[in-house]
C-alpha cells in the first residue's frame, strides 16, 4: 500500500466484504435489530447504502456480516427452507427454527464460509428472541448481541447501556446510539443506520441517513440545508 | 379366475374395474382382525390401550409389545401385523430424530402423522410391494397440547378425540362416544380404556392389556402406564363391569 | 429394521446426515457413499484418489472460534463433581458470558466441554440421539458413564483420522453401580480416567492442588471446597476465564447442575498495593 493512496486499485481484487456493525436487542415485547450500511472491497466502499437486515420470514430477520456473497446465499437458503417448513407446519416458523437452520448451514460449511450472523424475530411461543451465530457456527441465545468488525469498539458501551425490559423506543434509541458509536471508530462501518423492530404488532423499519447519524467526539456535524436535498 | 378379487387383487399396481385397490383393502382387513387397540385424548394427555391375545400359555408376560415410543413426547400403539408395526415405529423414530436434528425442536404431532401417512402410502403404489398391514394410533404431547392421530394402511391420517381399531372397534367406539373426554383426566382415562378393552373382548382365550400414555403426570413423556396403576385400573374396570352385570 | 437416516450409520460415521431433504422412501436403495468404498457398505480404508489429484494440499483442520476454557472434575465418596466457568470466548474477547458448558447426558452421566463450543453443541446432539434411542427402546437400559466416555473417544479419534478434528477436550463424569466415574477425551482421541481431572490450563493450575488435597473418600463438603479453590486459582491465572461458575454433581440420586455463582477472591495483600515497597525503583 502506498502511503495515503490505494495500492494498485486493490479493490479490484479484494473480496466484497461487510466489515460491519450489526446488533440485535430484545425489549419488553419484541426485538430491535440494527446495522450500518457500508460494504467495502478493500478500502473502496462498494455500497454506501447497503441493507444488511434481511427478512427470513414475515417476522424473522437476519443481520449479516462477513462475506456479502456467502451471507446472501446462506440467507436465501434459509428463506427457502423456512418457506417449506412453514408449509409443512401449517403455521409461521419459530425464531428458534430459523436460527437452527442458519446455524446448521454455518456449522457444516464453516471451512468455506465467512459469515457472522444474528437471527432475531418474534413468534407466538417465545415472543421476541435474539440468536447469535458467530464464525464457527455456535448457536447462542442471548438478550442482546453485537457483531461485525465495528462491534469491538462498543462492547463497553453496550454492556453499560443495555438493560432488560426496555420499552420499544428506549431499545431503538439504544441500538442507534450503539451503532453510531461503532461507525465513529470503525473504518469498515459507516454510512446510514437501519433498524428493524419486530413485535406481535408486526415489523417497523427506521432509516437514519448518513448526514443525520449522531456525531461522536472529535468529529463535526455536516452542515444541514434548510431543506434537505432529495433525489 | 375366481374368488372375490377376480385377478385384480394380486398387486397394488392395478386398480379393479370399479376403482378399488384390493391389496389395500386386504391390508385393512389384517388390521380389522387384530386385537383391539383403543386411544382417547383426555384433558391432560392421551391414553393408548391394546388388547393382546395370549396365543400360548408358554408366552412370557409383557412379550409381543404393541405400544412403542417414537420420541420423548410421542408414541404409538399398532394394530395388525406386529412386525409391520415395528417397521412403521422405526420409521417414526427416524422422522422424529431427523426433525430434531434439523429444526432443533420436537416434531409436532400433525407433522409426524402426515409423514408417516406419506410413508405408508408409498407401499400402495408399486406392484412389487405390499401395503403395511398396520393401523397406528399416534399419541403426542407437544406445544399444541395432547393430540391423537390414526394412520391407516392406505396412508390416510385422521385426528381423533378417541377411536379404536381391530376386532372390537365397533363396540369400543360406541363406548368411547359415551365418555366425556373433555372433562376426563388420564388417570380416569386408563380406567375407561381398561373397561372398554374388557368389554369388547369376547374370546375364550385370555388377554393381556397394555396401557401407555403421554400426559402431565408422565412429564409429557410417552411411557407405559406404571404397572401398579395399570393393575389398579384393570381391577377397577373389572369390578365396574361386574357391578353392571349384576344390574342387568 | 429399515435403514435409519441418522448419524450412527457405519457407512458415514457418527453425526446427523448432512442432507436437509426428507428421508427418501424406504423403497429406494441407499447410494454408495464413495467410489472406493467396499461393497459391504463399511467405511473405506483407503484415501479417495480424487481427493489426492487436486493440486492444493487438502486443508480440513480449522481453527477454534468460540471457545470454553478448563473443565475440572474430581471424585468423592458418593460421586463426582464437575466444574467450569460459563464463558464462551471469541479469541481473547469475553463474548458470551452465560454459556452452559456442563450438560446432562442421562440420569447417571454428564459431560463438560472446553474448546470449540460449536463442536460441543454438535457432540451434545450426538449424545442426545443416543439417549433418545435409549428412551425409545424402552427396555430400562441406558448408557453408562464408561460407555459414553468410550463412545466420545471413538468419535473424536475418528474425526482426527479424517484430518477434521472436533476441537474439544471433554470431561465425562458419572456414577453407576455404586462407583464414581471420571474420564477425559482430547481432540485427537487421547483418553484416560482418573480420580481427578482437568482440561487445558487447568492441568497446570488446578491439578497440582488436586494432587495435594484430593483423596477418593473425601466428603462432598471437602470436595466442593477443593473445587472452589481450584476454580479460584484458574480464575486468577487464566485470562480467558470469568468469575461465574457452575458446579455439577452426579451421585446415586442423579445429576444436578448448579445455578451460576461467583467466588470470593482475595486481592488484599499489602504488597499488591505497593509492590515496590521493599525494592524501590523496581517494577
Amino acid at each position: 500500500m502506498e502511503p495515503g493512496g490505494m495500492a494498485q486499485h486493490d479493490f479490484l481484487s479484494q473480496p466484497v466484504s461487510m466489515g460491519t456493525t450489526i446488533m440485535a436487542a430484545s425489549y419488553d415485547g419484541g426485538v430491535v435489530m440494527g446495522a450500518d450500511s457500508r460494504t467495502s472491497t478493500g478500502t473502496y466502499i462498494a455500497n454506501r447504502a447497503t441493507d444488511k437486515i434481511t427478512p427470513l420470514t414475515d417476522s424473522i430477520y437476519i443481520c449479516r456480516s462477513g462475506s456479502a456473497a456467502d451471507t446472501q446465499n446462506l440467507s436465501r437458503y434459509v428463506q427457502w427452507f423456512l418457506e417449506q417448513h412453514g408449509m409443512e407446519l401449517g403455521d409461521e416458523p419459530e425464531v428458534k427454527t430459523a436460527a437452527k437452520l442458519a446455524q446448521m448451514m454455518a456449522y457444516q460449511n464453516k471451512n468455506f464460509l465467512q459469515a457472522g450472523l444474528i437471527v432475531a424475530g418474534w413468534d407466538k411461543h417465545e415472543g421476541g428472541s435474539v440468536y447469535a451465530i458467530p464464525l464457527g457456527g455456535t448457536l447462542v441465545k442471548t438478550p442482546f448481541t453485537i457483531g461485525g468488525s465495528g462491534s469491538a469498539y462498543i462492547y463497553g458501551l453496550c454492556d453499560k447501556l443495555w438493560r432488560p425490559n426496555m420499552t420499544e423506543e428506549e431499545c431503538r434509541a439504544f441500538v442507534v446510539k450503539a451503532v453510531s458509536h461503532a461507525m465513529a471508530r470503525d473504518g469498515s462501518s459507516g454510512g446510514c443506520i437501519r433498524t428493524v423492530t419486530i413485535s406481535k404488532d408486526g415489523v417497523k423499519r427506521t432509516f437514519t441517513p448518513g448526514d443525520q447519524v449522531p456525531v461522536a467526539a472529535g468529529e463535526l456535524p455536516p452542515p444541514q440545508r434548510a431543506v434537505p436535498a432529495q433525489v | 379366475m375366481s374368488g372375490i378379487g377376480t385377478g385384480y387383487d394380486l398387486s397394488t399396481g392395478t386398480f379393479s374395474p370399479d376403482g378399488r385397490v384390493f391389496q389395500t383393502d386386504y391390508a385393512q382387513k389384517a388390521v380389522d382382525n387384530s386385537g383391539t387397540v383403543v386411544g382417547i385424548r383426555c384433558k391432560d394427555g392421551v391414553v393408548l390401550g391394546a388388547e393382546k391375545l395370549i396365543i400360548s400359555k408358554m408366552l412370557e408376560q409383557h412379550s409381543n409389545r404393541r405400544t412403542f415410543p417414537a420420541d420423548r413426547h410421542a408414541g404409538m400403539a399398532v394394530a395388525g401385523v406386529a412386525a409391520d408395526g415395528r417397521s412403521v415405529v422405526s420409521r417414526a423414530m427416524a422422522e422424529a430424530n431427523q426433525y430434531k436434528s434439523i429444526y432443533g425442536e420436537a416434531i409436532p404431532g400433525h407433522v409426524l402423522a402426515e409423514r408417516l401417512g406419506s410413508f405408508m402410502h408409498l407401499f400402495n403404489l408399486y406392484g412389487g410391494y405390499r401395503p403395511y398391514g398396520v393401523s397406528a394410533l399416534l399419541a403426542t404431547y407437544g406445544k399444541e397440547g395432547p393430540q391423537l392421530y390414526l394412520v391407516e394402511p392406505s396412508g390416510v391420517t385422521y385426528r381423533y378425540f378417541g377411536t379404536a381399531v381391530g376386532k372390537g372397534r365397533q363396540g369400543a367406539k360406541n363406548e368411547i362416544e359415551k365418555l366425556k373426554l373433555g372433562e376426563m383426566s388420564c388417570r380416569e382415562g386408563i380406567q375407561a380404556v381398561a373397561k372398554i378393552l374388557h368389554q369388547v373382548h369376547d374370546e375364550e382365550k385370555g388377554f393381556e392389556m397394555e396401557l401407555a400414555w403421554v400426559c402431565e403426570e408422565s412429564g409429557r413423556h410417552f411411557q407405559r402406564v406404571p404397572q401398579q396403576l395399570a393393575d389398579e385400573a384393570e381391577a377397577a374396570a373389572k369390578a365396574a363391569l361386574e357391578a353392571e352385570d349384576m344390574d342387568d | 429394521m429399515l435403514h435409519r437416516p441418522t448419524s450412527h450409520s457405519a457407512a458415514i460415521g457418527p453425526g446427523p446426515v448432512p442432507s436437509l431433504a426428507n428421508p427418501g422412501p424406504a423403497l429406494e436403495q441407499q447410494p454408495r457413499h464413495a467410489p472406493q468404498a467396499p461393497s459391504c457398505g463399511s467405511e473405506a480404508f483407503c484415501v479417495d484418489p480424487q481427493a489426492l489429484s487436486s493440486s492444493h494440499p487438502r486443508q480440513h483442520t480449522q481453527y477454534p472460534y468460540v471457545t470454553g476454557t478448563s473443565v475440572l472434575g474430581i471424585t468423592f465418596k458418593d460421586g463426582v463433581l464437575l466444574a467450569c466457568d460459563t464463558l464462551g470466548a471469541y479469541g481473547s474477547t469475553k463474548r458470551y458470558k452465560s454459556f452452559d458448558r456442563l450438560r446432562k447426558v442421562n440420569d447417571v452421566c454428564m459431560v463438560g466441554a472446553s474448546g470449540e463450543l460449536s463442536d460441543f453443541q454438535y457432540i451434545m446432539r450426538l449424545l442426545e440421539e443416543l439417549s433418545d434411542d435409549d428412551f425409545c427402546m424402552d427396555d430400562g437400559h441406558h448408557l453408562k458413564p464408561a460407555e459414553v466416555h468410550s463412545y466420545l473417544t471413538r468419535v473424536l479419534y475418528n474425526r482426527r483420522n479424517k484430518m477434521d478434528p472436533l476441537w474439544n477436550s471433554l470431561v465425562v463424569g458419572g456414577f453407576h453401580s455404586g462407583k464414581p466415574f471420571l474420564g477425559t477425551v482430547g481432540m485427537i482421541g487421547t483418553s484416560y480416567t482418573d480420580a481427578h481431572l482437568a482440561t487445558g490450563f487447568g492441568n497446570h493450575l488446578a491439578r497440582p492442588l488436586m494432587r495435594e488435597k484430593h483423596h477418593p473418600d473425601m466428603s462432598e463438603e471437602e470436595a466442593v471446597a477443593l473445587m472452589h479453590e481450584c476454580l479460584k486459582v484458574c480464575y486468577y491465572r487464566d485470562k480467558n476465564s470469568i468469575n461465574k461458575f457452575q458446579l455439577a454433581k452426579v451421585t446415586k440420586d442423579g445429576v444436578s447442575i448448579s445455578e451460576p455463582f461467583a467466588l470470593e477472591t482475595n486481592w488484599g495483600f499489602k504488597l499488591f498495593q505497593n509492590p515496590a515497597a521493599n525494592a524501590v525503583g523496581t517494577w
